[in-house]
Order: structure tokens, then sequence, then C-alpha cells
């Protein structure tokens, strides 16, 4: 928690109280791997920052599929942002790929946060802002780059994450199948 | 909920009825699946046929078939393992036969989450034919560099065996007729014997392992091909004396061949029945994860033509599996 405290505090003057109220609504939490944290079809309430590990949240078709959203790493946010901003029930499940540790938080709470401690409205702007950004380059990347070029970028993005992965979640993140993975590997060893 | 359902042993076209049935009841330790997919077997055509009416007695009518796959919508009082919601696949025991439904209770131990890569159809495919081929191969102590000889290789067990194998390092020799030479190759099997044009005999000389998936006089033939202190794993072939004494047959001898064959050579032969196994499911899931096995899917029938699929079953055609959409 004190690393995301510190990391709040370099952009926002974060009052005793505040700090206070942050810590009533949270706890730490140390996860299993293969522990699941949302379940596609339930009801959401969590949203959960990443202090070390790996988590991924994925959507699972009508054909029992997985294709994975996002992978979360150490200060990333994870949860079903559509479940929690819909009152919907989830559409994606979010698993942890190694032991991980996270803070959890309820959802409804932080993000009214800004209600009693207004200093938190621009921080969370600029959070939002930073996820619309990173969302819209995944978009356009899916739409324009070659499968090789978006591995690349995939790597620069999530520096270790290959060895916390398997192949499946990550052709599954890349829209591609397993043998253009490792064609794409191939390709990259040669060069 | 509706179920296809064995009503009485014959043939096929006319021991096979759609009927309405209640909804399994869960015990402590079930889970209850929506079923999405079902697969066949040749032991279900069996089944049917009523050849297997003395080792396997049903009452009927019986809801038909044990592989699955689907979504688990309830869990009994001391199931930890598993929640709702959860993506699955199984080979169900016995007692609890009757996948070709719209659900089907299965004790939790039985059961594995799916593999995250493949459908459900494909999911369904694997559960009975991947379990006999890993439990045999593993009594046989499977190893790398192990040669190993997997008879019927395009069946739903040896397409499975041989990519099994392979994973595990071994040289694999298979069987199979002229037609199927070519996708048999491409599952990964180093030498691809057409029995029609050739001896495998004469090819498959001193291996590790046998796997017999044909019975008959390959059971025998097996020793033939095996090396000294080899191993001969069946599924098809005669019970040893062991697995006979499970069964409650105290005096049951091993054919006299076979025996003076396997002491010869001092050559293990074991028949393995396949049992449902969760842990072994999840072995498998991680191995089609990896891609290190492919489900092989001949053909998917919608629910209402399941009749349909198991005429397609008895044709013996089929290349891989033939399943069952059910929801």
């Amino acid at each position: 928690m004190e690393d995301l405290i510190k990391k709040i505090k370099s952009r926002l003057h974060l009052r005793p109280e505040a700090e206070e109220f942050l810590y009533s609504i949270s706890k730490e939490k140390t996860l299993s791997k293969g522990e699941v944290l949302i379940r596609q079809g339930q009801t959401v309430k969590k949203t959960f920052f990443v202090t070390s590990g790996c988590l991924r949240s994925y959507c699972i078709d009508k054909n029992g599929k997985e294709h994975t959203l996002l992978f979360a790493i150490k200060d990333w946010w994870i949860s079903d942002y559509i479940a929690i901003h819909t009152d919907e029930l989830s559409t994606l499940t979010v698993e942890c790929l190694t032991e991980s540790k996270v803070i959890e938080f309820n959802a409804k709470e932080l993000d009214g946060i800004h209600a009693r401690f207004p200093e938190f409205e621009s921080y969370q702007r600029h959070n939002l802002e930073r996820h619309v950004v990173s969302l819209h380059k995944r978009i356009l990347n899916q739409l324009q780059l070659s499968a090789a070029e978006r591995y690349d970028l995939f790597l620069k993005q999530y520096p270790d994450i290959e060895q916390h992965t398997r192949n499946f979640h990550i052709a599954s993140y890349l829209g591609i199948t397993q043998q253009s993975l490792s064609r794409i590997r191939v390709e990259k060893v040669k060069k | 909920m509706k179920a296809l359902q064995i009503i009485k042993y014959g043939e096929i076209k006319d021991s096979l009825a759609f009927n309405e049935v209640s909804k399994p009841t869960v015990q402590a330790n079930d889970v209850l699946i929506e079923v999405k997919a079902a697969a066949i077997n040749p032991i279900d055509k069996s089944i049917i046929l009523g050849n297997l009416q003395g080792m396997l007695p049903i009452p009927l009518p019986s809801t038909s078939a044990y592989d699955v796959s689907g979504i688990v919508v309830e869990t009994g009082n001391e199931v930890s393992n598993f929640e709702i919601g959860d993506l699955v696949y199984s080979r169900v025991p016995q007692e609890q036969m009757g996948t070709l439904a719209e659900f089907v209770a299965v004790t939790s131990d039985a059961v594995s989450k799916k593999p995250g890569n493949i459908s459900f159809e494909e999911a369904a495919s694997l559960p009975l034919a991947g379990l006999t081929a890993l439990q045999s191969l593993e009594y046989a102590g499977i190893k790398e560099n192990d040669k190993v000889l997997i008879h019927a290789g395009s069946g739903g067990v040896g397409s499975f065996a041989i990519q099994y194998a392979k994973a595990k390092g071994a040289y694999v020799y298979t069987t199979t007729s002229t037609n199927n030479v070519q996708w048999v190759k491409e599952l990964g099997a180093d030498r691809v014997i057409d029995y029609k044009t050739e001896d495998y005999k004469s090819i498959a000389k001193d291996v590790d392992i046998v796997f017999d998936t044909l019975g008959q006089n390959y059971s025998l033939e097996s020793f033939e091909v095996v090396k000294t202190a080899g191993k001969v794993v069946s599924v098809v072939g005669p019970l040893d004396e062991a697995s006979a004494k499970m069964f409650g047959m105290a005096d049951y001898k091993l054919p006299e061949e076979l025996a003076e064959a396997s002491s010869e050579k001092n050559v293990e032969y074991k028949f393995i029945f396949m049992h449902p196994n969760g842990a072994h499911l999840n072995e498998i899931k991680s191995m089609i994860e990896d891609e290190k096995i492919k489900p092989i899917v001949d053909k998917v029938y919608p629910f209402s033509e399941s009749i349909q699929a198991f005429i397609h079953l008895a044709s013996g055609r089929a290349k891989g599996k033939i399943v069952i959409k059910i929801h």
C-alpha cells in the first residue's frame, strides 16, 4: 500500500484524512497462481491495484474459447470496468497467472473519493485519460499493424511477461493463433 | 430436460430415443454441468448393441455417453475446487453415465477446467480417449527416446496417444490404412506403417512399448515386436490376471500363448481400465494449451441429429472424434 500512497503523493498533496480513507476502503491481498478474482457472469464490486506478480483479464466467447483483454503487472489496475460502470454482470474473468500481491478496493467507493477529497478529481481524470489512450492504441494497433509488429510492441509494454504467461495467453491477446506466434518468434530469432 | 436414451439393446436406429427426463440432483461431491457438447465413443455403441451387458449392466432406459464439456451451474456442499460459472470437461464415471442430455451431475474428482484455447466441442472430444492413452502410456512408463508402437493411429485413442508419446520424446511407430497415412503423419508419428501394403512386424522391431488398441491377434503379435523386458499395454486384449482378480475372477488365467510369450521375453502384459480422473484431465489441459496435443474432431452434429452421429460412429470411418453439440 505504501508504494501506491507514494505514487499518489507524487501527483497530489494527500491529506492525512484522505490517506486514512484510502486505507479504510482497501485491503492488501496475497493471491496464489490460478486464483480467480472476478468470474464472468458475476457482479463486480472490486478493483485491484497490482503490487507484484501478473494477472490477466479475459472473456470467453460462445464457443468456450478465451480471449485475453489485458495483462496487469506491477503498478497496473485491473477489474471489469464495463460491469462496474454499467452495473451489469461481468463479461470478463480476472485470474492470477503467478503468485501476486494486490490491493483490493471497493470500486464505487474509490470512484467516489473525489466527492470527499476534490484533489483526487484531476488525478482520477488523468488516470482515466491514460487508460483511454492505452485502449485506443491497442485498437489502432490491432487494426493497422502486422502480427509481428504487435508482438514487438507487446514485448516492449510487458518486458518480462513471457516467463509468467502461456503461449496461448499471448496469442489470444494478439488475436493470432499459437502457430503464428511460434512462427513470429522463429523469425525474430533469425533476425 | 431432454436426453438421448438407450431404450433397448439392439440396432442403433431402433434403440435410441429422445426422452424428457428429470434434471439430475447434485450429491455433496458433485457439480452439475450444463452440457455444451458431448462426444461419443466406440464403448457407447457397444453398450447400445448390447455387447457389454455382462460387464456393464445398466438399467434401461439410460442416458447415453460419457464425454462432456460445459459450464458448472451448481455445486454440492462439499465441492471446493469448482465454482458456478467454471468451464469444465470430464469423462463421467460409469454410475453417472449420460452426457447426451441438457445437464449431467458429475463427481468433482472426475472433472477439470477445460483448456482455454479450444472450443467446447473440441474439449468434449478429449476425456475418454485422452485418459485411455495417457493412463496406458503412463503405466508403461513412457520416457524420452523410447520406441513405441501404437496401433490404429487414426482412431480416437491412437491419434491422442501418438501426440502424447511425441510430447514425451518417444519415437513413434503407428499403423493405419492407406487413406489415413498422411494425416496421421501430421500428428507427429515418426514412422507411419500402412498396414494394407506393409508388414508392421518387419518395421517396428524391439520396441520398448506396444500400445495395443486392436486386440484379437494383435495382442499376441505384440510380443513379436516388443523388446525383452519391454511392456505391452492393451485396452482391448484379454484381461491380465491381476485385473481379472479385481473383478472377482479369482481363477482367471491369461490365455496360454500370451502367458508363454510374456514369460519368454520377460515382458509385462497389462490390461488398462481407463478410470475417470480430474487430475489427469488437468494434465491434458496443460498439454492442449501448450499445443503439444491437438484435439481431432471429425464432425460435430446438432443434438437433434444424435442418432445419425451414432450411425456415423458405427461406420468406423471417422477420422478423429464425433461430437454432439447440446446447447
